[in-house]
């Protein structure tokens, strides 16, 4: 009988196996570089918010006070590391683990949804966003803050050669989020580089 | 390019040390009398393994793919441009430094200007 771990498990694993020494790894530095960033493209949150991929938390600092937002995570553990967090946001999250493929949530019921450095990861990132543009209102706005594979030379051979490495441990490095979001139905993308054209913020809006 | 003064100031630094290890690593491996393309094919993925276990602890402190990118560049440029002038002359070893240095400098400075020419909001 096969044993095999679906791409879920293997994702879920990955993460669990980083959660405790994840803060370590981002909060001084990749974390404190993005916050002006993410502290922008955060302060559009208004109305029935799901964030995909909360993670340890480490982004709820930089959320808008007061707004009340359903969050996911594949990883059990990272959400525990997130507890302290989201305690002490001043709102409401509300919190659990569910992998973004398959969401229970019905069609339609979502204003905005935020994801941050999160489809590096979704093992199948189309069929991610896919399930992000179902559970969105007509006219419902998707809000990115992701790093991506680059077009450039010799970037772009120097994120294939990272991600060989990379996926072992976590994310990928060279995707193209842009055509994804776009592959997946959303419209009018608006695609803002923060560092070459490889950490991004991506707005796009699911056609009403 | 990042205007804050620390992360000017630690990618600056950071690039150029990455620049002068990878030189030095150069200047040990390749050799006189080395084919000049097989330096360069050896010296450009050793540098970027370099700058990548360079920016591996100092990475924490100064970002994701700000601080690796530039890291695995210089590395890659530091190594191929010193590789090659090692396997055409011999040189002095603070001249491999030297070398390795300019080229730190020379790669932040183009990253810098890249990403001031890229940021910047487009339609998809």
């Amino acid at each position: 009988m096969s044993t095999a771990l679906t791409p879920a498990e293997i994702t879920r694993a990955k993460w669990d196996k980083l959660a405790p020494r994840f803060d370590t790894m981002a909060s001084l530095g990749a974390e404190k570089r993005w916050k002006p960033f993410k502290t922008k493209l955060f302060s559009h949150m208004q109305g029935k918010i799901l964030f995909l991929a909360l993670g340890t938390g480490l982004d709820i600092p930089f959320f808008p006070k007061g707004q009340d937002i359903t969050a996911i995570d594949i990883s059990p553990k990272m959400l525990e590391e997130a507890q302290d967090r989201i305690a002490a946001y001043d709102g409401t999250i509300s919190a659990e683990v569910m992998d973004v493929h398959e969401m229970p949530y019905a069609e339609g019921v979502f204003d905005q949804v935020f994801t941050s450095c999160t489809f590096c990861s979704v093992p199948d990132p189309v069929a991610g966003l896919k399930a992000l543009h179902r559970v969105l209102k007509p006219g419902g706005q998707l809000f990115m803050f992701e790093h991506t594979g680059s077009k450039l030379y010799p970037f772009r051979q120097m994120m294939d050669f990272m991600t060989i490495l990379s996926e072992k441990i976590g994310p990928s490095m060279n995707r193209d989020t842009v055509s994804n979001v776009r592959a997946a139905g959303f419209g009018n993308i608006e695609v803002e580089n923060v560092f070459l054209d490889v950490v991004k913020t991506i707005k796009a809006v699911k056609a009403g | 390019m990042d205007h804050r003064l620390y992360y000017v100031v630690g990618d600056f630094l950071v690039s150029l040390l990455i620049g002068v290890v990878a030189g030095l690593a150069a200047w040990a491996i390749v050799g006189p009398g080395w084919n000049m393309w097989a330096a360069m094919a050896l010296m450009m993925p050793l540098g970027m393994v370099i700058g990548m276990l360079i920016y591996f602890p100092l990475g924490s402190r100064l970002g994701a793919m700000e601080a690796m990118i530039p890291s695995m560049y210089t590395g890659m440029w530091a190594g191929m441009v010193v590789g090659m002038m090692e396997a055409m002359m011999p040189l002095p070893l603070h001249h491999a430094a030297e070398m390795g240095a300019a080229c730190g400098v020379a790669e932040i400075i183009f990253i810098w200007l890249a990403n001031t020419i890229l940021r910047g909001v487009t339609k998809a």
